[in-house]
């Protein structure tokens, strides 16, 4: 890949075709179960929304940031979504014109977790669909950068073939839900191990990405006095701490510990909370003398050698960048959510960078992405 | 104020002795459902009304233990420093620390205990002998000791009457379970059921006092295979940031537009996650066109008029510029396992590196005296 604007993103979201499942899955095996775009009504009107496995979503694409208007607002019918925001070779202009080289891409509606409806059959299929998809992003640009989601009610084996098979296809890493699905051991147990092995010696990250579903806080009885957009700035801005819940867990359970190449991404979820892990996992390790437990190694190192965190609005926070690590942080769009700054990334890029080395801006913008996702690229020509 | 060391420690517990419900509480009419050390095989816990509190154990005490991983489990064992005021002041001497604020410990280390009784009467039963307690034993020994209340939960206007009561008392701030929806079948904490018991902190000029932990569920529980030492490692890791969802609700939720003189300490909350999270609301704030909503002021300017962080081993000197040093506020934590006594000054000094003295004095006392009136 060549770099013509020196700026990757480790978080944008690749929305779907409508037929992307269709297209992919046995209709004679799954009929209208496979994710399908369909009418809904919504307060008495006609909208359009994802439907997976019979059950109706009022969302058709999450892309307010395409949609022309700075106030943010989401398309109610397929034939409002713009093309940029699921055709992959539309989509390059929306790159050009933000001046991103290449996107990490997570998911969009109808999203990444199948193993919600409980049939193991329907979800490897689906994760299959997904991942077959995605791939083939990759080849319509090496400016893709996609990752792939796994199917949780295999056992793990299978779970670890899969994402073998994804990346031998083209995927950079594996999304990875903070809370396993109901039923299944807890995020450190030691069943997930093969994936965590796999992964490690593939040298592919895994992601959490967000709230990563560990509902901090949203475990508690919500509130109905909010609008819409309150309750959505008041629960996405606790993805603060989504490093601060799942980072420990894999610390003091020993998986950093176990798997000490094993790369781990926080996608969307700021870079201020490795700076509370750092201090509150060394101070726990330091008080209780946790080595005597077996934790051989520094929270604060293993934290440094194994895990990465984005940024994109933390003009505040990127002052801290060497408290955090200053080779543990990635750019990111956030493309084409209501966080992203699309059309004017570089903008935020230049706001938020204020006073930052050119050295340290290299890393940020893309030098870290290229070492984490092991990107072929022909040298820089930045802008 | 006479201050000798130049701390005031926001964030101490009380360990409740053994006869404090039992002495005050009817037996006849509550029996064994009062709070108690119950001895079984050898050793004793704590229950109340057939709940087991404290892990089982008979104290939580951890610094004050020669292994901090070991809480006592006979009332023998636990460190007079724990229950005794005379005792207590010597530990605070031998850490440097002038005045202590204190919570409770099998109250709930955010007094959440009693809010989890079905039973209200049992409930403000032992909400009020705490109270008198904790006035007649530790604030009459001295004055070095500022005494917070805890609550009934519901109803508001009993929440408002104990409140009214302890205050009148001698107690200096209020100790609420940040949401008490999650201890028993009451309204969420957002709604309008609660404004008597905002006002009413405001009128008497207290702290509302949220404490992590009040709410397990905000946490991500660790995995059922790990040690004792290592599940509580995991615990106090993930406590502190959990304080997030609390902040997130007193920012958005307008409580704070409501009452502009309510002041609210996030005891036990950390300080390094604040700033990305202020940063954070404001951004998402933006970005979901909020300022159309009816919001006078953003989540960081709500913070910075009403809410304070409380720290104890975090640094200092990348967090005071945009989180505010009029807005931090230090404690030792004393006796939990993970207190920095008894080098809370060794801490301190690693802590305030590079941090000038005006924000020093700001952080470790004056923020404090200011908002408790020492």
């Amino acid at each position: 890949m060549q770099l013509k604007f020196g700026l990757i993103s480790a978080d944008s979201h690749a929305a779907f075709d409508k037929d992307t499942f269709t297209s992919r899955m046995s209709a004679a095996k799954w009929g209208d179960k496979i994710p399908h775009v369909a009418p809904s009504e919504r307060e008495g009107q006609s909208i359009d929304g994802w439907s997976v496995y019979d059950r109706r979503s009022d969302t058709v694409c999450n892309c307010p940031a395409v949609m022309g208007d700075p106030f943010p607002h989401w398309p109610q019918r397929w034939e409002e979504v713009p093309r940029m925001a699921y055709d992959p070779h539309e989509r390059l202009k929306a790159l050009d014109i933000d001046g991103v080289d290449a996107e990490v891409l997570f998911p969009n509606p109808p999203g990444g977790e199948f193993h919600r409806f409980g049939d193991v059959q329907f979800e490897l299929d689906t994760v299959q669909a997904y991942n077959d998809a995605l791939a083939d992003w990759a080849r319509v640009s090496d400016r893709y950068l996609p990752l792939a989601i796994i199917p949780y009610l295999q056992e793990p084996m299978e779970i670890a073939r899969e994402i073998e098979r994804s990346i031998e296809n083209g995927h950079k890493g594996v999304n990875v839900a903070g809370r396993m699905p109901k039923g299944r051991p807890h995020l450190a147990d030691p069943y997930w191990f093969p994936l965590w092995e796999a992964c490690e010696a593939l040298g592919s990250p895994i992601h959490f990405h967000g709230s990563a579903g560990i509902g901090a806080g949203t475990s508690a009885k919500s509130w109905d006095g909010y609008s819409t957009r309150q309750a959505h700035s008041a629960s996405t801005s606790t993805s603060a701490v989504t490093p601060a819940q799942i980072i420990p867990q894999l610390v003091f359970s020993g998986v950093t510990e176990r798997f000490p190449n094993l790369k781990v991404v926080f996608a969307e979820a700021g870079i201020g909370g490795l700076n509370y892990v750092l201090a509150a996992c060394d101070h726990e390790w330091e008080c209780r003398h946790l080595w005597t437990e077996g934790l051989t190694t520094r929270p604060s190192e293993a934290v440094r050698r194994q895990m990465f965190v984005n940024f994109w609005f933390e003009a505040e926070g990127i002052k801290l960048r060497h408290d955090i690590g200053i080779d543990n942080i990635m750019w990111e769009a956030d493309f084409p959510h209501v966080a992203s700054y699309y059309p004017k990334s570089w903008d935020a890029v230049e706001r938020v960078l204020d006073g930052v080395s050119e050295e340290d801006r290299r890393k940020l913008l893309y030098e870290n992405a290229i070492r984490v996702y092991q990107i072929d690229v022909t040298p820089a020509e930045t802008r | 104020m006479e201050l000798n060391y130049g701390l005031i420690s926001v964030d101490d517990h009380v360990q409740e002795p053994p006869d404090l419900w039992t002495s005050r509480l009817s037996s006849s009419r509550w029996a064994d459902r009062v709070p108690h050390l119950e001895r079984q095989n050898g050793t004793e816990r704590w229950v109340v009304d057939g709940q087991v509190l404290l892990g089982g154990h008979a104290a939580r005490v951890g610094a004050l233990m020669g292994d901090r991983n070991r809480d006592p489990d006979r009332w023998e064992d636990v460190p007079t420093a724990a229950y005794r005021p005379a005792d207590r002041l010597k530990a605070m001497d031998a850490a440097g620390v002038d005045y202590s604020v204190l919570f409770p410990t099998v109250a709930g280390l955010a007094g959440e205990t009693f809010g989890s009784l079905q039973d209200p009467e049992l409930e403000l039963a032992c909400v009020q002998a705490y109270n008198d307690w904790l006035i007649d034993e530790w604030a009459g020994a001295s004055e070095r000791f500022i005494p917070q209340c805890i609550v009934p939960i519901w109803p508001p206007d009993a929440t408002v009457r104990e409140i009214r009561r302890a205050v009148e008392r001698g107690h200096r701030g209020v100790v609420f379970p940040s949401l008490p929806m999650d201890l028993r079948d009451v309204p969420h904490i957002a709604d309008p059921d609660y404004e008597p018991v905002w006002a009413v902190c405001e009128e008497l000029g207290v702290p509302l006092c949220l404490h992590a932990g009040a709410s397990p569920g905000l946490q991500y529980p660790g995995t059922s295979g790990l040690s004792p030492t290592m599940a509580a490692a995991l615990d106090a890791a993930t406590r502190p940031v959990s304080s997030v969802y609390v902040l997130g609700l007193y920012l958005f939720s307008r409580v704070l537009l409501r009452h502009p003189k309510l002041q609210v300490v996030l005891a036990e909350s950390a300080l390094s996650w604040g700033m990305l999270y202020l940063e954070w609301a404001d951004h998402q704030f933006e970005h979901d066109g909020l300022d159309r909503e009816g919001y006078d002021l953003t989540p960081s300017e709500m913070f910075h008029r009403q809410c304070y962080f409380n720290a104890w081993y975090d640094k200092v000197a990348p967090f005071a510029p945009y989180v505010g040093a009029d807005r931090i506020l230090w404690s030792t934590n004393l006796p939990q396992a993970n207190s920095t006594w008894p080098r809370t000054q060794e801490t301190i000094t690693s802590c305030f590196e590079g941090v000038s003295p005006e924000v020093r004095e700001q952080v470790l006392w004056r923020n404090a005296s200011r908002l408790y009136q020492i």
